[in-house]
């Protein structure tokens, strides 16, 4: 029984971590008054906190915490991978769930996460940080955060409203809508644009397993591979006592990490994740785990020499071939930042696509969305304000709070009330007044400044058929008073195009 | 004084007495407008009340009451942006007071609804006062008719609206671009869904088209802060002036009129005023019609 209540001491653990790790997600909402840094686990990162700050050429403190994890090998092995994980505890649990599908050996693939690895390196050495297409932490941040908040809103409020409309409980049903309002979302359906993107990687993650166990964990994920590379001076391992194996296989059969050699007896330290499910399901009480002094040997996880010139060619091309593919970003200029952002340069090298700051914005599955190529290839999933879809709440400088790598800077409200995101244009063949002489003014009526950026020129007007006269008011914009917050491009009431858009011009970014 | 003229007079009062003690025909035969300043909210609003005949006129025992302060922006009640929260919860606690089942309050906002119904402090003082203060979803609007309308066939009118038994109007006096003014018939587009914005064209026939379908028994107009700039929005303390004054009737187009007259603005002046007189919502001769005020 002793046994038993290990693993279930393990997957105990996995679901608290993975409790913990939605926490952090649900603290992402207004009022921000977190009781847990929605950052935590992001800030806990090695392989973000590594690859943000060597592209990005800073040193941030915050990031001393995934030092811990870094070094935690050094002890304990990928335990992080098998224990902690949310990402990897999402595979187990999907894996129980949904399939019944063999375990396959997948060994041939185990460099390719370390050849993921050290190409992320490569170029964060040249200053471009792709980490976060492989990175499980912000994969699973954006994932939960983002759709799968947006669906679990689409779902209770879809089955709420349906009684609303049905007369029936109709107290509860508006405690509860108002109760996931102010914990989740505000009003309306959160829009999310390019979720298929995420959604893609997410669900590909977890399709893997058609292949084997964990074929993500054994093969591509580069935070595995680079706490495996200190895993084979882990003291703490799988020992197996010789004489009482009978070599019935069972264990390496059902490895989630593929990481028992064939002679059952030797681990590969650096794939094993310590899950203890071995010492488990030993017919004869062969396996156990403890402290025994760490015999260096050949980790799976070692290169060859070929790939690893490989892969630094493959970033040399790779950020070349970014650069000449990059926007030029004063002149395509609807590709707007939230304020507080950095300069476009450091902005990409920090930015790990967690969505916490889509997933906090106030006007949440609006106004921040994830681009797909519109800013460039480098710029896949960063976050642009949509106005059409949102715009930037005056009183709210929450993105730049909750930013893990301060990509957008943690900005006073005072002083992002005056930072310009950009400066709004009248399209005056659109806009009504303009085009049609009637009055309108849904845009000044927004305009949040204190001394309104958006104006009135009154003009009276001569219907030239009717001979009719009447005074309309001929909105414009006092450039210098605008910060391109966009209310008024998201508030215009034409249909499809507004007559006013905001655009980069002035735009200001946070210079460090 | 003769003795004829004496008994005359004497008829007269008390015959005028009758009919301001009959609530039916106080409400409908003359309308009155009251102008109570310089008290607390709770104050002007109770003793308002008093002269337009008692709460009793207008929440019965067991009511469904929907209240309609202003929550749209953003902003803390001393930009007079939207309501006054002290008001509004006094508001609650006398309909409460009356015998009314439930107070229910909703706006659909500018800004973002999490935002406004925390800055404003409105939700937390009517909280405490007793009443629900609900958000607005989409799902919340039913598409509906407009009976009458000169320009809004149908529009998306938040459901309640058609299940309560009274409606109170609790607006706040502020300068608007387009009409001038926002006060009573505009407050009225927090109950509209769909995109407002559309509203605006032509804004005179369409707020008067939705005030036929939604129609307030009563309506205060909260001048106690007056936004005189840069309205509705406002977000600048030099644009806010202390009036600390309440407009309270039940005529609609006449309770609006004389806010105007207050701000200084001359109803005849104001388009949508004009057409809900020559609709027959109310009057608009603020000269013909005085309000009796009072003055604490």
């Amino acid at each position: 029984m002793k046994k038993i209540q290990k693993t279930t001491l393990r997957r105990t653990v996995q679901l608290l971590f993975l409790g913990l790790f939605i926490l952090t997600v649900l603290q992402a909402g207004y009022p921000f008054q977190p009781w847990i840094p929605p950052e935590l686990f992001l800030w806990a990162d090695p392989l973000a906190a590594l690859a943000t700050q060597i592209a990005g050429r800073f040193f941030d403190p915050v990031f001393l915490i995934a030092l811990l994890v870094l070094l935690s090998p050094l002890l304990f092995g990928r335990a992080f991978c098998g224990w902690i994980c949310p990402l990897g505890t999402t595979i187990d649990i999907s894996d129980r769930l949904f399939t019944k599908k063999k375990n396959r050996s997948t060994r041939r693939y185990r460099p390719l996460k370390s050849i993921l690895l050290i190409t992320i390196f490569f170029f964060a050495l040249l200053g471009v940080q792709i980490s976060w297409y492989l990175d499980p932490l912000p994969i699973l941040w954006r994932s939960l955060g983002i759709f799968g908040m947006s669906f679990f809103y689409l779902v209770t409020d879809g089955i709420l409203s349906g009684l609303y409309d049905l007369n029936l409980l109709t107290d509860t049903v508006l405690n509860l809508q108002d109760s996931i309002s102010i914990r989740f979302f505000p009003l309306g359906t959160p829009t999310f644009t390019n979720l298929f993107l995420p959604f893609l990687i997410f669900i590909t993650i977890l399709a893997l397993r058609k292949i084997s166990r964990r074929f993500w964990c054994r093969n591509l994920c580069p935070l595995g591979a680079l706490l495996g590379l200190l895993s084979k001076f882990s003291p703490f391992q799988r020992i197996v006592a010789e004489k009482a194996c009978t070599s019935c296989a069972v264990c390496q059969k059902k490895c989630k990490m593929d990481a028992i050699e064939d002679d059952y007896i030797h681990t590969e330290k650096s794939e094993c994740i310590l899950c203890l499910d071995c010492q488990e399901d030993c017919p004869t009480d062969a396996i156990r785990y403890g402290f025994r002094a760490p015999l260096a040997m050949r980790s799976a996880t070692d290169l060859s020499r070929r790939s690893f010139i490989g892969a630094g060619i493959a970033a040399l091309l790779g950020t070349g071939f970014l650069s000449l593919s990059a926007l030029n970003p004063h002149k395509t200029d609807r590709r707007l930042r939230p304020p507080g952002a950095l300069p476009e340069d450091d902005f990409m090298e920090r930015c790990i696509r967690c969505g916490e700051c889509m997933r906090i914005c106030a006007t949440s599955g609006a106004c921040l969305q994830m681009v797909f190529l519109e800013t460039g290839l480098e710029g896949l999933l960063t976050p642009v304000s949509k106005y059409r879809l949102g715009y930037c709440e005056y009183n709210c400088n929450l993105c730049g709070q909750i930013c893990p790598t301060k990509a957008i800077q943690p900005i006073e409200l005072a002083e992002k009330q005056k930072v310009k995101i950009g400066t709004a244009f009248f399209l005056t063949d659109r806009c009504i007044p303009y085009r049609l002489n009637e009055n309108c003014i849904v845009c000044e009526e927004h305009c949040p400044l204190p001394e309104k950026a958006i104006k009135l020129k009154e003009e009276e007007y001569e219907d030239l058929a009717t001979g009719e006269k009447r005074l309309i008011g001929y909105p414009y914009v006092e450039p210098d008073l605008c910060i391109g917050c966009g209310i008024c491009e998201n508030k215009c009431p034409l249909e499809g195009e507004a007559g006013i858009i905001v655009t980069r011009e002035g735009e200001e970014r946070y210079r460090l | 004084m003769d003795r004829r003229t004496f008994l005359k007079s004497a008829a007269l009062v008390t015959g005028a007495g009758m009919i301001a003690r009959n609530p039916l025909l106080a409400a409908k035969s003359a309308p009155g407008v009251v102008i109570v300043k310089n008290g607390s909210p709770r104050e002007m609003v109770a003793r308002a009340l008093e002269m337009l005949g008692g709460i009793s006129q207008f929440v019965s025992e067991g009511d469904y009451i929907l209240l309609k302060p202003n929550i749209s922006w953003d902003r803390r009640p001393e930009y007079a942006a939207t309501s006054n929260p002290e008001l509004v919860a006094a508001v609650v606690r006398l309909c409460l007071d009356a015998g009314a089942r439930k107070v229910l309050i909703v706006d659909n906002t500018c800004n973002d609804a999490r935002r406004c119904y925390k800055n404003t402090q409105i939700p937390e003082y009517a909280e405490k006062a007793g009443a629900d203060v609900r958000f607005v979803r989409d799902s919340h609007f039913v598409d509906t008719k407009i009976p009458g309308a000169t320009s809004l066939e149908h529009w998306l009118i938040h459901a309640e609206v058609f299940k309560v038994d009274k409606i109170i109007n609790l607006p706040i006096l502020k300068h608007h671009s387009l009409p001038g003014l926002t006060i009573g018939f505009k407050n009225m587009m927090g109950l509209l869904g769909g995109n407002r914005g559309r509203i605006h064209r032509p804004f005179a026939e369409n707020i008067v088209d939705i005030n036929r379908v939604i129609v307030a028994d009563l309506t205060i107009v909260d001048a106690i802060r007056v936004l005189r700039r840069n309205g509705p929005s406002g977000g600048n303390l030099n644009d806010v002036e202390e009036m600390n004054t309440l407009i309270v009737g039940t005529d609609r187009v006449l309770v609006d009129a004389w806010s105007a007259r207050i701000f200084g603005t001359d109803p005849e002046s104001m388009d949508y005023l004009k057409l809900a007189h020559a609709a027959g919502m109310g009057e608009i001769d603020t000269h013909k019609f005085p309000a009796q005020q009072y003055n604490f």
